[in-house]
């Protein structure tokens, strides 16, 4: 059974990331686009191709549909063989107790037949919600040097910060490589130390079996981070800080998402994405049945990324534009980022948006407080709508998906919210 | 049964394409890349495709290789299924027909066994090397009401380029009453397009009569015509035979014009993108700040430094900064390093250009190429596959510089017009 893979990879794609808003009325964080032609999801899927793990299970459930569809038979990651392949466990009903997943740790338990057939020496749980780049067999094989039950990766962020993440504090062990989690607490107001859990947690699986279960009989909430990572800590068990020191996009917030798709702009980006290897589903939308983009006499481009089936014909600055989108001409699109099938029509001016797909903004409309001094949060823009011409919005404003274009008002202020 | 699922589609795609000069070198014409993504052949595949038709034989005979990998499963033009197929057709040594194929009509008389394998109504018969939309079932229908035994492809070409095909003269009803192949003096403006329906037991007949019958303009349609149903399909709209470099280059330019004639994506037709180009492993298109770049077509996975004016890129094509771009298709792959000069050319896959190049040197476009006055005579330089240019070389008008030429090839810093390297 040479073939037989040793390492199941399981990533929790079922949660929606409340503070992104209409990006996520209607699909899973996992789901949401980035890069000009990837999903999030696609970052952890990729590093588990490049790292050679093959046998994928993604525990979904909030609105799945696109998710599915984006995964189809795992083909884009060379996830089909006879031991390759991407299975989607969403809830289910069955005999006896039959309800959805409670939490992260309650989708896992509810899969445990699924993991005890596949039997793998040690089980990968990966967050399907972040940009990195990470080589999963190193903190395998560290996990296996060190035997430990349990080796969950962390990244040093800023102290003030801290108090978002489950923090662990990791002695000297193995120096810069890692150690031993001596501490360890779960969004703490007072952080003491700041070691983030990216949450990519490699466990021994019959360890993880016995918390699992004990966490169901004893405790109200079912978290890896709220409750499987302390009992494992009570119990005095093996936990090992890998320590990650790449680039780690955590985009939970639109400020964070913004961010995050800025960094690959740039001379010198933070995200090498070429490098990356990032693959997709091109049947996902049809990209791959795009033509080259289309760059019109009086279009202007700079720093920015734009993937094919896009036509240029106004002017693009820092920008992400995904397939279809259509810029015409005297339009200006800056600092932001368009989603699939975007009409920014004649003289419209954008300035930091985020737009979902299928939306069209009206000839002269404006976005943005440009000339204004201070900081400029991004507008959002539902999937979907109509912008009449002319309208104006501020900065920092939500319109919902896909509202009748007449309830869409002319004048939109900063910070408004329109449903 | 749909009717469309009752015609068998066989395409020929042997051709060499000579006047594609290194073009061809390494490839068959319908395998030579267009328009940033695709290659020639898949513009008749996506027609098959977007007409209905689920069984394709595709024969090759000259250098098959790319164009196999090209195709693999069929799968990027939805050919695979139970009742579905692409299948490669090549030449091959048997019992009696031991020979390449002599012509269109006796590569598909060496292929009877997978006509026979393949029963329908009718067979359609396309070149691989052309650049059109079609709706081919349309075709098929008027060859029904028509109740012909063959029905030609034509189309309206002007009387200057007659001599290049075939040409029937019709009568009021749309039957062809008579045949010139490749006429020196023309007496009508009617084209074929190499595309023929022929009825199945038909097109058996015909070939079993007269094996010296090698090819369906030159031999079998001329006979036909005076004895059998022969009726001309009349085609309207854009339809290139990219056969040499000049008409190659004008139709890539073609896409690039205001509401363009043509327009793959709104055609429907299907690059591969899993095949060795691997565009599915490309990351959106990279402008820097500071890059220039109008009226072009630009793949993903190009890196865009310098500007770009004019012309066709495909995917992974950097462009470093200072460089000047223009009028030029580039292949997948090139990297051109800061300060190059591009004026008029074609380049083949991952050619490097080292800094400071010139590539288009000078106004006249006159001087023919030395060795293919008749490929090259209006400026247009080729540059071969693999083909390493050092730094600060000026290359002028109607060059050809060879696949794989490195550094030691070069033993001017200057080629002047005409030369090949």
């Amino acid at each position: 059974m040479k073939l037989k893979p040793r390492t199941l990879a399981m990533i929790l794609a079922g949660g929606r990331v409340d503070d992104l808003t209409v990006l996520t009325f209607h699909r899973p964080k996992s789901a949401v686009p980035f890069g000009g032609f990837a999903r999030v999801i696609d970052f952890p899927l990729s590093n588990l191709m490049n790292s050679g793990l093959d046998r994928v299970a993604i525990l979904s459930q909030y609105r799945s549909y696109s998710l599915i569809n984006h995964i189809g038979i795992g083909a884009a990651w060379e996830m089909i063989g006879r031991y390759r392949g991407i299975s989607i466990l969403p809830p289910y009903i069955g005999y006896g107790h039959s309800q959805w997943y409670r939490g992260s740790s309650d989708a896992v338990y509810q899969n445990l037949d699924f993991i005890q057939y596949i039997n793998p020496e040690q089980l990968l749980i990966l967050s399907g919600d972040h940009i990195y780049r990470m080589d999963y067999r190193e903190i395998i094989n560290y996990h296996r040097q060190k035997d430990a039950d349990l080796t969950m990766a962390c990244i040093k962020v800023p102290m003030p910060e801290a108090h978002r993440f489950g923090l662990a504090d990791i002695d000297d062990e193995d120096g810069d490589l890692g150690g031993r989690v001596v501490r360890y607490r779960e969004k703490p107001e007072n952080p003491e130390y700041n070691w983030a859990s990216l949450t990519v947690f490699c466990f021994k699986p019959e360890v993880l079996y016995k918390m699992l279960e004990a966490n169901i009989k004893e405790d109200a909430s079912y978290e890896f981070g709220r409750d499987i990572i302390p009992r494992m800590m009570n119990e005095n068990l093996r936990v090992y800080g890998y320590k990650f020191r790449g680039y780690w996009g955590y985009t939970r917030t639109i400020e964070e998402y913004w961010q995050t798709n800025m960094d690959l702009l740039g001379p010198d980006p933070k995200i090498k994405f070429s490098e990356w290897n990032i693959r997709t589903n091109m049947d996902h939308r049809g990209i791959g049945d795009c033509q080259p983009l289309k760059i019109g006499d009086n279009a202007g481009i700079s720093d920015s990324l734009i993937y094919n089936g896009c036509i240029i014909e106004g002017e693009v600055e820092r920008s992400i534009l995904f397939p279809g989108t259509h810029i015409e001409k005297g339009a200006r699109v800056k600092d932001s980022v368009l989603f699939f099938n975007n009409v920014v029509g004649k003289d419209a001016k954008l300035d930091k948006i985020i737009s979902d797909v299928n939306t069209t903004f009206g000839r002269g409309v404006r976005i943005g407080t440009e000339g204004k001094p201070g900081p400029k949060t991004a507008s959002v823009i539902g999937w979907n709508n109509f912008i009449k011409a002319d309208t104006i919005i501020g900065s920092g404003c939500i319109v919902y998906p896909s509202l009748p274009s007449e309830k869409i008002p002319k004048q939109i202020e900063s910070g408004e919210v329109i449903r | 049964m749909n009717p469309q699922e009752n015609t068998l589609v066989l395409l020929l795609a042997g051709g060499v394409g000579s006047r594609l000069n290194i073009l061809v070198q390494t490839r068959a014409k319908p395998a030579v890349p267009f328009a940033g993504l695709y290659r020639i052949i898949d513009f008749s595949l996506s027609n098959v495709m977007n007409s209905g038709m689920k069984h394709v034989g595709v024969l090759t005979q000259y250098k098959p290789l790319s164009l196999m990998r090209h195709l693999g499963t069929g799968e990027a033009w939805d050919f695979t299924g139970r009742s579905r197929g692409v299948k490669i057709l090549p030449p091959s040594t048997g019992f009696r027909d031991s020979d390449w194929y002599k012509g269109t009509a006796d590569a598909i008389r060496h292929n009877l066994n997978f006509v026979r394998a393949h029963p329908s109504q009718e067979i359609l018969i396309l070149s691989g090397d052309h650049i059109y939309e079609m709706d081919l079932y349309r075709l098929i229908e008027f060859h029904r009401r028509k109740k012909a035994d063959i029905t030609i492809g034509m189309m309206i070409v002007p009387q200057s380029q007659i001599h290049q095909f075939g040409a029937g003269i019709t009568n009021d009803e749309g039957r062809i009453i008579e045949w010139e192949e490749k006429p020196k003096v023309p007496r009508t403006n009617l084209a074929s397009m190499g595309i023929y329906v022929f009825n199945y037991e038909y097109l058996l007949k015909l070939l079993a009569e007269d094996r010296e019958m090698v090819d369906f303009g030159m031999h079998l349609v001329p006979m036909a015509i005076a004895r059998d149903n022969v009726f001309a399909y009349p085609f309207e709209g854009y339809w290139r035979d990219v056969g040499t470099i000049q008409a190659y280059w004008e139709a890539n330019m073609d896409l690039l014009k205001d509401d363009p004639e043509i327009s793959p994506e709104a055609w429907g037709i299907r690059p591969n993108i899993e095949s060795d180009q691997l565009l599915a492993d490309r990351i959106p298109a990279r402008f820097a700040a500071g890059s220039r770049v109008s009226r072009s077509m630009i793949s993903a996975g190009c890196i865009i430094e310098g500007e770009v004016v004019n012309s066709v890129l495909s995917p992974g094509v950097k462009v470093g900064p200072g460089c000047r771009i223009r009028d030029s298709i580039i292949m997948h792959d090139c990297s051109i390093e800061e300060g190059t000069t591009i004026d008029l050319a074609i380049m083949d896959k991952r050619v490097k250009i080292g800094k400071g190049a010139v590539i288009g040197q000078g106004e006249n476009k006159n001087i023919p190429n030395s060795k293919y006055p008749d490929h090259l005579y209006t400026g247009i330089t080729l540059i071969g596959k693999e083909a390493v240019i050092p730094a600060g070389t000026v290359i002028g008008r109607n060059c050809i510089i060879h696949p794989w030429c490195t550094q030691e090839c070069f033993k001017d810093k200057v080629i002047i017009d005409g030369e090949t390297i």
